[in-house]
Parts: C-alpha cells; sequence; structure tokens
C-alpha cells in the first residue's frame, strides 16, 4: 500500500562531539502538502535538513522517504533551497543551472527544456547568458529558487525561502509554492516569518533545543494555544464598560475607534464564561461585534519555545 | 555523464576558459624561451665590439697578437708612456679596454698583463684576452726556439673535459643537466603549489558561497573533494602540454631567426674554423647545443607528469583540508605554513643534490613523499642509469607517492567531510584533530 506520508522519521538522533543537534525525533509530513519546519536559531532545523537531504547520517533512527528507507536513489526526488543561498558568481546563469540539474540527474536538453520554461515564468530569459556576480540579490534568489525546482522533486526543501526578496517578487514565489503543491510536491518550508506560515502551510512542527515539541495542522496548533480572550467592539461609554462587571474578567487591549465606538480585548479569568460577561455589560453598553480571539502562530511559536 | 565526470568537467573548463589560464599558456613560454635567450644572451657577452688599446713594452707582440673585428686592437704611439696613454685611454670614448703588457711578460713566466676598463668586462671576454695573449707568448718562443709551427699546431691542444658515466656513456654533462634538474624541479614546485592552492581557493569558494550543500545534497563528500582535484588536476596537465608545446614550436621558430648564426651548431663550427688554430667556443651555442641535443627531453616530461600529479594529489588533498576548514583565505596561512615547508626544504637541498646525486641524502629526499617530486626530477635529469639515480628508485618514490597520497586523501577527507558543513567559525588545529578522531 503506497504510503501516506512522504517523509516518516522515527526516534532520531543525532550528536557533533558531544552535543545533541536533535533527540529523539518523530515526524511525518504528508504527500502534497506544505509543512512549516520551525523553531529558534540553533534548534536543530538545519541538522534535521541536512540528514533528509542526506548530507549528514543520523546517529541512531530512520527516515523514510515515500515508504522506502531513504537511500541515495532518493536525492533526485529531493530538491533543496539553502538558507545562505550560493551559487558560483562567475559561472554564467544557464551554465550553472543545467550543471545543478545535472547533478540532480537530468539529461543536458531535459535541463534545458525546463529552464526556458522556468525563465519564462519567472521573467528570467534574459539572464542566461549573465554572470551570477552581475544579478542583483533577488535575481539570484530567483535563479536558486528555479534551479531547486527544475529537476521535478517530489519533496522541496525551502529553507527561508522569501528572505531578501521584494513583496512583488516573494508574492510571486509564494504563489509557485502553492502552485507546485497543486501539482503533488511535498514541500518542508522552515522559516522564521510566521505570516508566510500562516499564508501558505497546511501542516507545521516546532523544534526547539533539539526536541519536536508540537506538530499538527495550522488551525490545531493555533488552537491547543487558545486563552479564553475576546474582542469586543462596543458603543458607549468606557467607564460604563469596566465597571460593569466586577472580577472574573481583565482587560488586555482598550481601543478608542471613534468618538462613541471603542474596542476592547479581554481576557476571562477561572470559570467566568462569555455568557455571564455579556450578561453583566448588555444593559450598559450597546455591543457591537464580539469574537473569540484565536492566536497567530506567532503567538503559538513564542508561547511553545518559551513555555509562556 | 557520472555526476563525478560532471564536477570534473566543470572544474576543468571554467578554470581552462579563464582569461588568465589563456595568458599564462602564452606568457609562460614565453618567459621560458626569453629566459634562455637571455642566458645565451648574457654568456656570450653585450658588447659586439671592443676597441682595445694595447701598451706593448717590448714591441714584440704587434705582429703575433691575435686581431679580430670583435675584439679590434690599436697599438698605443710608441713614443708615449704608459701613464700619458692612461690618459689617452681615458679621454677617448671609443676606446673600451686597455691592455698593458709590461717589457718583459714574452720572456718570462711571472710577470702579469694588465686590462685596465672603463665598464667591467665578462668573463668572456677576460678569457679571450688572457688567450690571445698566451697564444701570441707561445708563437713568439715556437719561432724564438725554431720550432716548425705545424708540429706546434699538432701539439696544440684545447680540452674539454667530459664527465662520462661509465655505465652508460651517452650520459655526460651531468652538471648541466643538473641545472635543467633544477629548472624543472622549480616547475614542479610552483605546479605543485599553484594548483593545490586553486584547489584549496575552489573548496573555500563553494564553502563560503554555500553551494556546497547543494552539491554535496547529490555527491558524497569525497566524491566532490576527489572530482574538485582532478579536475584542477587536469588543468595543470593541460598548462603544462601547451607550455611544452609551444615552448618546441617557438623554439623551432623564434630562435633560429634572432640568433641564426648561433643557433645551428653547423654554421657556428664553419664560422669558427680551426684556421686560427685555438678559439674560444662561443658559449651560447654551447648552451643551445646542450638543451636541444643532449637532454632527454620525453623521460623528462614524462617523469615530470608523473611527478607532479604525485605531488600535487599529496597536497592537494592536504590543501583541500585547509579550505574545508577555514571560512575565509586569509585564515589558511597558520595551515599552509606546515606544508609549503618541506617543498621549500626540498628546492634549498636541490643544490647538495646536484653535489652529489647518489648520497644517502638525495636518496632520502626523492623517496620521502612531501620532497620526493621535487628531488627527484633532478636526479632523473642527471641521468637514469647508476650515475645519478636507477630504475627501482624512481619506482620506489613513486609507490611512496601512491601510498603517501592514497593516505593524506584519506585524512583531508576526514577534516573536509566536518569542516565544510562548519560555518562561521575557523578550525583550530584541536578541533581537527577532533574530527579525524570522530
Amino acid at each position: 500500500m503506497p504510503s501516506r506520508n512522504i517523509i516518516e522519521i522515527e526516534n532520531l538522533h543525532k550528536s557533533y562531539s558531544g552535543f545533541k543537534a536533535l533527540n529523539n525525533i518523530h515526524l511525518s509530513i504528508e504527500k502534497s502538502k506544505i509543512f512549516g519546519l520551525l523553531g529558534p536559531n540553533g534548534a536543530g532545523k538545519t541538522t534535521l535538513i541536512r540528514i533528509i537531504n542526506q548530507i549528514l547520517t543520523p546517529d541512531v533512527g530512520t527516515v523514510k522517504f515515500d515508504g522506502e528507507i531513504l537511500s541515495r536513489k532518493h536525492i533526485h526526488h529531493i530538491g533543496y533551497l539553502p538558507e545562505e543561498r550560493g551559487l558560483y558568481k562567475k559561472m554564467k546563469v544557464g551554465e550553472q543551472a543545467i550543471y545543478l540539474a545535472q547533478l540532480k540527474g537530468l539529461s543536458k536538453k531535459e535541463a534545458k527544456e525546463k529552464l526556458n520554461y522556468w525563465f519564462e515564468k519567472l521573467g528570467a530569459t534574459n539572464w542566461w547568458n549573465k554572470k551570477i556576480e552581475d544579478l542583483s540579490k533577488g535575481m539570484a534568489q530567483k535563479v536558486q529558487f528555479i534551479t531547486t525546482v527544475l529537476h521535478d522533486p517530489k519533496v522541496l526543501i525551502l529553507d527561508e525561502p522569501l528572505s531578501g526578496l521584494d513583496p512583488v517578487n516573494s508574492l510571486m514565489i509564494k504563489n509557485e509554492i502553492l502552485e507546485l503543491k497543486k501539482r503533488k510536491t511535498s514541500i518542508i518550508l522552515s522559516t522564521h516569518d510566521m505570516n508566510s506560515v500562516e499564508e501558505i502551510c497546511d501542516e507545521a512542527a516546532i523544534i526547539n533545543h533539539s526536541e519536536k515539541i508540537m506538530q499538527g495542522g495550522i488551525q490545531e496548533l493555533k488552537e491547543k494555544y487558545q486563552e479564553n480572550s475576546w474582542t469586543i467592539k462596543y458603543r458607549g461609554n468606557q467607564m460604563s464598560f469596566t465597571n460593569a462587571v466586577w472580577g472574573g474578567w481583565e482587560i488586555i487591549t482598550h481601543k478608542k475607534i471613534n468618538e462613541n465606538t471603542n474596542k476592547a480585548e479581554i481576557r476571562l479569568l477561572n470559570q467566568f464564561t462569555i455568557n455571564q460577561f455579556i450578561k453583566g455589560i448588555v444593559d450598559h453598553v450597546e455591543i457591537v461585534d464580539i469574537n473569540l480571539k484565536t492566536p497567530t502562530i506567532q503567538e503559538v511559536f513564542i508561547k511553545a519555545t518559551t513555555n509562556e | 555523464m557520472s555526476k563525478i565526470g560532471l564536477i570534473i568537467s566543470r572544474e576543468y573548463i571554467t578554470r581552462v576558459r579563464k582569461k588568465s589560464f589563456i595568458l599564462m599558456s602564452f606568457l609562460g613560454p614565453l618567459l621560458i624561451v626569453g629566459f634562455v635567450l637571455l642566458t645565451a644572451y648574457l654568456s656570450s657577452g653585450e658588447k659586439e665590439k671592443y676597441e682595445i688599446l694595447v701598451v706593448d713594452e717590448s714591441h714584440l707582440f704587434d705582429s703575433i697578437l691575435r686581431n679580430s673585428t670583435k675584439y679590434h686592437l690599436q697599438w698605443a704611439p710608441k713614443d708615449k708612456s704608459y701613464s700619458e696613454v692612461q690618459e689617452l685611454f681615458k679621454e677617448d670614448a671609443e676606446l673600451d679596454l686597455l691592455v698593458y703588457l709590461p717589457i718583459n711578460l714574452i720572456k718570462t713566466n711571472f710577470m702579469t698583463a694588465k686590462c685596465l676598463y672603463k665598464d667591467i668586462p665578462s668573463t668572456g671576454v677576460q678569457k679571450h684576452l688572457s688567450g690571445i695573449i698566451n697564444e701570441a707568448i707561445e708563437l713568439y718562443r715556437v719561432s724564438y726556439n725554431k720550432i716548425d709551427i705545424n708540429t706546434y699546431k699538432s701539439i696544440k691542444t684545447r680540452i674539454n673535459l667530459d664527465v662520462v658515466d661509465i655505465e652508460n656513456e651517452a650520459n655526460k654533462n651531468i652538471q648541466r643537466k643538473a641545472f635543467i634538474g633544477i629548472a624543472f624541479s622549480m616547475f614542479i614546485y610552483l605546479f605543485i603549489f599553484i594548483y593545490s592552492v586553486q584547489v584549496m581557493r575552489g573548496v573555500i569558494e563553494e564553502k563560503t558561497n554555500r553551494i556546497v550543500e547543494i552539491i554535496i545534497s547529490s555527491v558524497s563528500t569525497f566524491e566532490l573533494m576527489m572530482a574538485k582535484i582532478i579536475g584542477v588536476g587536469l588543468v595543470g596537465i593541460t598548462q603544462f602540454i601547451i607550455w611544452t608545446s609551444v615552448t618546441f614550436i617557438m623554439s623551432l621558430t623564434i630562435l633560429p631567426q634572432i640568433i641564426p648564426d648561433k643557433y645551428n651548431p653547423a654554421s657556428q663550427i664553419e664560422s669558427d674554423k680551426i684556421s686560427e688554430n685555438i678559439t674560444l667556443i662561443d658559449p651560447s651555442n654551447e648552451i643551445l647545443q646542450f638543451i636541444i641535443y643532449e637532454i632527454q627531453w620525453p623521460y623528462l616530461i614524462l617523469f615530470f607528469i608523473l611527478f607532479f600529479l604525485g605531488g600535487y594529489f599529496l597536497y592537494s588533498g592536504l590543501m583541500a583540508a585547509i579550505g574545508a576548514a577555514v571560512d575565509e583565505e586569509a585564515d589558511t596561512q597558520q595551515f599552509l605554513l606546515p606544508l609549503t615547508i618541506p617543498m621549500v626544504f626540498a628546492l634549498m637541498m636541490a643544490g647538495k643534490v646536484i653535489d652529489d646525486p647518489s648520497s644517502s641524502l638525495s636518496f632520502w629526499l626523492s623517496e620521502i613523499p612531501f620532497t620526493s617530486p621535487i628531488i627527484m626530477i633532478v636526479r632523473i635529469a642527471m641521468g637514469i642509469g647508476d650515475s645519478s639515480v636507477e630504475v627501482w628508485e624512481i619506482i620506489l618514490s613513486l609507490f611512496l607517492l601512491i601510498i603517501a597520497f592514497i593516505f593524506t586523501t584519506w585524512l583531508s577527507s576526514k577534516i573536509y567531510r566536518k569542516g565544510i558543513l562548519s560555518f562561521g567559525k575557523k578550525a583550530s588545529y584541536s578541533e581537527i584533530i577532533k574530527w579525524l578522531r570522530s
């Protein structure tokens, strides 16, 4: 039976001269999904990515690729965009892209065809004979993105793919990532840009101090850190609002929207419910809007990694 | 093409396409030919013609002192004293030398002739002058003692001492061959150094621009290191082959035009015909003859390539490890020094090896892999056989070089593997030892 997961990691350990870089990692990445690999600097993300790329070998544990134990034959099915971008500065764009594609197992002819397609798609047709050193940072980054996806990998590992890009190019690459997902590419996105995680990831895992501390769908992760916090928009006097109910809640923020309208963010304490709160204020102010506040991924990340 | 083949060809093509490579391919041979020409020129003297004023106190030399166009003799006025002639010599800008032959010079063997100069004459000129003075004295004595001139000619000889290997008579001029060997050892040193440093730079480039992570996700670190070493090594061989071919073609086309009479040994012999009995053989001619006819170029080139490759592989593996251990080129100094010391030491010892190519010092230096490429080529240039180096010694040296190369590559690959992914700091010796142990 074909595996549901493209990558399955079990009981993975890796140490460097006594330092534990990864400790007992279990991770599964579903096919055709965008998977966010999150964690503070030095948490072990790069080590994990290098193990999947077979640059490093684990001390203990297994990595499966599409149900099979990961081996050299899977190299051609992985595309990797490292965080620190790098291409040969003196080499011409076209030549370099063909060279890297050939290293990933494409023939020269195939590489050329695909390169033409991608160059046209990302508006890079005129760059073929330019040297990398003559391109701007953003242009070079696009070239590197192209070289990563050129061989149609089943798994794409993107380490901070949007850093250094202007908003237009950033959007362009984001759209390409989503399109690749539609074409059944599984994508591992390692990033500190939590907005893009929220925008494009289906699932995510957070690694901290060499261990996986949580994994799940984006919504699922948010729910885990859901607090009893609400945003309330009301018409009326701020004093009437704050004095309406005594105890059981606290104001986190309060903002005047216009002369008569305010927006407050509140947290309910202990067993105090939103119904009790509404009952308390409804005679004093007019409620315009009320919402349960969902944490952002950024908030989830901070809470998870700082044990708040 | 296999991935290793791909990397080799990228390393090779990007380098041979560089302007600096193309420039050096032609500049190198020009420098070599220029150097040979310069040597020939310097050893043949700078001036075309010397005006020499002769003070002959005995008045016996004027008919017997050999005059020639190049060394043109003028006789000082007989009524002027030696000091007056000196004044005359000083004032006349056209005169180059003043030769003073004291009165008793021709009669005794104890007097000394003098040569006063404005610009110091070369040893060739000095040799010529003492040659013609000796010749004149001899001719005077021949006639004074009524010896038949033909008898004198038959007695008169000028001997060159050929130092010849008893086992191999063709092997002569061993000391001169040694200088060719020194030149080749310099080339080996330069080639090993230049190209192994290129490997190091290549590794640093890949490490600093982080492309190495992409490449080693496709090939192993060992394959990448070896492919780089092979690719750059091929560039070295290509450069050497271009140098030899261009030098050869230049020698055949340019040299005869620049120095036609000196280039062709036959014409030289013709012009120097023993009509004058005693001649100074033009040293430039001798050098060219020697270079063209007496050096065993095919062997020298073959062993140059073999020992260059051996030495290059030995050092470039270590250089690759250094490149992987540092973050930028400026950090390489502390590691480069221990690597260059054996090579520089070998170059310094080359002089001792020439003095006695069969000594145990020569033997060991040409067998120990870190010095052998530089020293063995000197011994090979001095002649393969009993006199300098035996075939088994060459084979043993190559064998040891290969063993050492395999060992250092194994060692280097361990450092390379760890170093290439360690960013942001330069490794210390203790860290490298830790990498080796892990």
